[in-house]
């Protein structure tokens, strides 16, 4: 083989692990959006202003506590809290009034809810973008396939597995999980034998929502922090939940594994149009699967 | 006119409909009688193209109409009314009905004309027919339970069907609605030469109306003959009429 | 009953009288701000043929607007082309997109036909985004060549006028054709429609058309009167303004999504005066609507009317 093949070789192998890194924030969004359309049935736009939301607030914690590793880690924590306790607030104070309401209605909801998040961030954190260095640990790069890889990248390949065996214990094998399961399915069956489902709701948008926040407090070394970024988020967690299958978490890894892989080795295709490569993938596979690949709950 | 053969059809493994066999002579009225859960009104929308068989044939005027869809059925002449009311509920009565004639005449490909000043005679002639003339103006969404069953009726008339196919007719209404769409169905065979297959569990009405009575059981047909040969069946006897009730 | 139908008259009449006189007591600002408002109101009013009268989620117009306003921005930069090829270029490319993505997603149930849709448009978002060389990529097209007759404020208020004044007549008088009776019935009840002998999906699909080349004339009177074009007309953000327009205005009724959108744009301009924190006052005050009135407030009054003309009635 010669030395060009080679390079493509290992430069493929590379991108596909930066490809399945940028899967796991894909699916830590797309997961916890997932759970609360399945659950509560609410098409939730206003996910990506809290993974905004996640983001900066790393960012503003990590900067109050000098920058350093310390700040970093305690911001990691933080973040998707204080995300959690916003949406918290937000379930008991309005959700929880709409869950009859018509879809459509819901949809518009949410989306004049991302305009109040949006510029609430704006009022905050001001219309300047932010970056926020990784911890010294996970700064620099290691070498695989030849190549160098960021450790930070390494670090969210590590997380990935992590965050969905936590999932799947807390759908199988939490009381909480099961209830959500079996009221995804049917509400009314549920609220019957005298479970009380507001909690469970509550309870499932506020961990969904915590895990927006995850997801933008660890995109937050990745990438400038700005206004903008929920944008292109929700669209991408959205399409990633169609394609795996409405209500279904193993559908949305499904789904941030093929727009993240294609996304990441589109770039070595055709840099200019690598952004359209996943939303194609997306297209024919709902073209081939109008219901997406995995069991919808819908 | 109709002729239903070896008809079958499963969901799931649960098989709704295993063996099914209806004939419909031009003019006759045929009913269509079992207990709940027998096939009936699945062999109906079998029939209207909504649902396609596993296996049998299903022909009309000598064509086979399996696998067709149901708009091309309902060209070919079989309208149908529901079981559960299912008109359009944010239209007026007289548009319900106009809509189902526009489809007849192929007018609803038109983007330019004026609905409005369309198909008027004729759909005001079904309401007459049926008896919802004075009614025409209602939303069908706030009718009577009895007035929305006749609108079913009223909407599948608007295709001038030669088969009629009615899903318990009367289910849900008063003795005095009853006898009134038991006129009705008379008249649609009488006067306008309709074809009429229905499917109801007021046996009385059954027996006064039918000429054929076709016996559902389990999917299968038991036996398709004249009301008085079904009713001295042993074996319809045994499984459903009971003794008593003849 | 005639009280209505004189109503239904004079209304529009006045309304019409005082846009024409708009630009001899308007100032530039105003003119432009109608313009506005009359060419979302019909990119609304285009939706709202699929949403509120055929019962469809089509949950990305924005992408048949933005091809028309592309369709128009190149035909009027690339080619030597007289300028009504331009403008009719985007009715057409509307309607073609329209007619491809329909095809794939009428065979599909309410839910994921909007679904199929929303993925299909930001499939072509991510190309006009990218394809640098032909749409300008994230840039856009800027300063483009729009004819001396309509290109000054009051010359393509005018034009804006005009086209959208004639749109709104040829949907008003397709919503109460046969075939849009029709396509009102495929909304209430498809299964039934199909039963009496409706071909429900091919409705659907020219349903599509319609609502995409209308759109796309939208998007060509965007282009008369900003001069450029650039990829948030495809954006999904936008897609949903409109829907809100239309949930807005009442999407029952014909002239609901023009309300709406004159209430979005007012909305947007006005706060936006005050303060740079608009979209927050937007998205509070939509809030406060979708909770006080779920049915819209033209569909709010509309409902109050039918119920006191029926009070006095009884």
């Amino acid at each position: 083989m010669d030395f060009a093949a080679n390079l493509t070789l290992s430069a493929l192998g590379q991108q596909i692990l930066v490809g399945l890194s940028r899967t796991t924030i894909l699916f830590i969004v797309a997961s916890g959006l997932s759970l609360v359309l399945g659950v509560l049935r609410i098409p939730n736009l206003a996910h990506g202003s809290l993974y905004m939301i996640g983001a900066f607030v790393t960012y503003s914690v990590a900067m109050a506590l000098g920058g350093g590793a310390f700040g970093f880690w305690l911001a990691l924590i933080v973040a998707p809290v204080l995300v959690a306790a916003v949406s918290f607030a937000v379930e008991r104070g309005i959700f929880r009034h709409l869950y009859d309401r018509e879809h459509l209605m819901l949809l518009l909801f949410t989306f004049s809810l991302t305009l109040v998040f949006n510029d609430m961030v704006k009022l905050i954190w001001g219309a300047d973008y932010r970056s926020l260095s990784p911890p010294e640990v996970l700064k620099g790069f290691v070498t695989i396939f030849g190549l160098p890889f960021p450790r930070y990248n390494l670090f969210l390949l590590m997380l990935g597995p992590v965050v969905a065996l936590g999932l799947w214990w807390l759908t199988n094998r939490t009381k909480i999980g099961k209830i959500a399961r079996a009221a995804a399915v049917d509400r009314e069956m549920v609220g019957a034998v005298g479970i009380n489902v507001s909690r469970v709701f509550s309870s499932v948008f506020v961990i969904g929502c915590f895990l927006a926040g995850l997801g933008g407090a660890l995109v937050a070394p990745t990438q400038n922090i700005t206004q903008g970024m929920d944008h292109a988020i929700i669209i991408e967690t959205f399409l990633i939940i169609i394609v795996g299958g409405l209500g279904n978490i193993w559908g949305a890894l499904l789904g941030a594994l093929i727009f993240g892989l294609t996304d990441s080795v589109g770039i070595l295709i055709c840099p200019q149009f690598a952004i359209v490569f996943p939303y194609a993938a997306v297209v024919t596979v709902l073209l081939v699967r109008p219901k997406g690949l995995l069991k919808s709950t819908w | 006119m109709l002729q239903v053969t070896a008809l079958q059809k499963s969901f799931d493994g649960f098989m709704a409909v295993s063996d099914a066999h209806l004939h419909a002579a031009q003019g006759e009225i045929t009913a269509v009688i079992g207990p709940n859960g027998a096939g009936k009104t699945t062999l109906f929308h079998l029939i209207t193209g909504q649902i396609t068989p596993d296996r049998g044939s299903i022909r009309f005027k000598d064509k086979d109409i399996v696998s067709l869809p149901p708009y091309a059925i309902c060209r070919l002449g079989i309208s149908r009314s529901y079981q559960v009311v299912n008109v359009f509920d944010r239209l007026d009565v007289f548009e319900n009905v106009r809509v189902a004639v526009l489809s007849r005449q192929r007018r609803s490909f038109n983007l330019f004309a004026n609905a409005r000043r369309m198909a008027v005679k004729e759909t005001r002639e079904i309401l007459q027919t049926v008896g919802l003339g004075d009614k025409a103006g209602r939303i069908s969404g706030t009718l009577s339970h009895g007035d929305r069953k006749v609108l079913e009726i009223a909407v599948a008339l608007g295709n001038r069907p030669e088969l009629l196919i009615l899903d318990e007719p009367t289910a849900g209404m008063s003795p005095e609605e009853t006898e009134i769409v038991l006129q009705l169905m008379r008249r649609l065979r009488s006067e306008m030469g309709i074809t009429l297959v229905f499917c109801e569990h007021d046996m009385e009405m059954v027996f006064t109306l039918a000429d054929q009575i076709m016996v559902m059981q389990h999917g299968r047909t038991l036996i398709q003959d004249r009301p008085d040969a079904v009713r001295n069946h042993p074996e319809v006897r045994a499984a459903y009429l009971g003794d008593d009730e003849c | 009953m005639t009280q209505s139908r004189f109503q239904a008259l004079v209304i529009p009449a006045v309304l019409l009288l005082a846009l024409a006189f708009l630009p001899q007591f308007g100032t530039r600002f105003y003119i432009y701000l109608v313009s506005l408002i009359l060419i979302q109101g019909l990119l609304a009013t285009s939706l709202n043929l699929l949403l509120g009268f055929g019962g469809m989620y089509q949950f990305h117009h924005a992408v048949f607007y933005g091809t028309g306003a592309y369709a128009t921005a190149l035909v009027l930069t690339k080619t030597g082309s007289p300028a009504w090829v331009a403008f009719a270029a985007a009715p057409l490319a509307g309607g073609i997109l329209s007619l491809l993505i329909g095809v794939v997603c009428v065979r599909l149930s309410k839910l994921y036909f909007g679904m199929l849709q929303i993925s299909l448009g930001s499939l072509v978002w991510t190309i006009v985004y990218r394809w640098y060389n032909f749409t300008g990529g994230d840039d856009g097209i800027h300063g483009i060549p729009v004819p001396d007759a309509i290109s000054s404020g009051v010359g393509a208020y005018y034009f804006t006028l005009a086209v959208t004044v004639v749109s709104l007549f040829i949907l008003y008088r397709i919503i109460r054709s046969p075939f849009g009776m029709t396509f009102q019935a495929v909304r209430d009840n498809p299964v039934r429609c199909e039963a009496i002998g409706v071909n429900v999906r091919v409705h659907q699909l020219i349903g599509m058309v319609i609502a995409g080349a209308f759109a796309g004339i939208a998007g060509s009177l965007f282009v008369t009167v900003e001069g450029s074009v650039f990829p948030e007309l495809m954006f999904w953000t936008l897609s949903l303004e409109i829907l809100i327009m239309c949930l807005l205005g009442g999407w029952f009724t014909f002239f609901g999504p023009m309300l709406g959108a004159a209430v979005i744009v007012s909305l947007q301009t006005f706060v936006g005066i005050y303060t740079e924190y608009w979209t927050m006052v937007l998205g509070i005050v939509l809030m406060m609507l979708i909770l006080l009135l779920p049915q819209g407030v033209l569909g709010f009054f509309m409902e109050r009317w039918i119920k006191i003309s029926r009070s006095e009635e009884n």
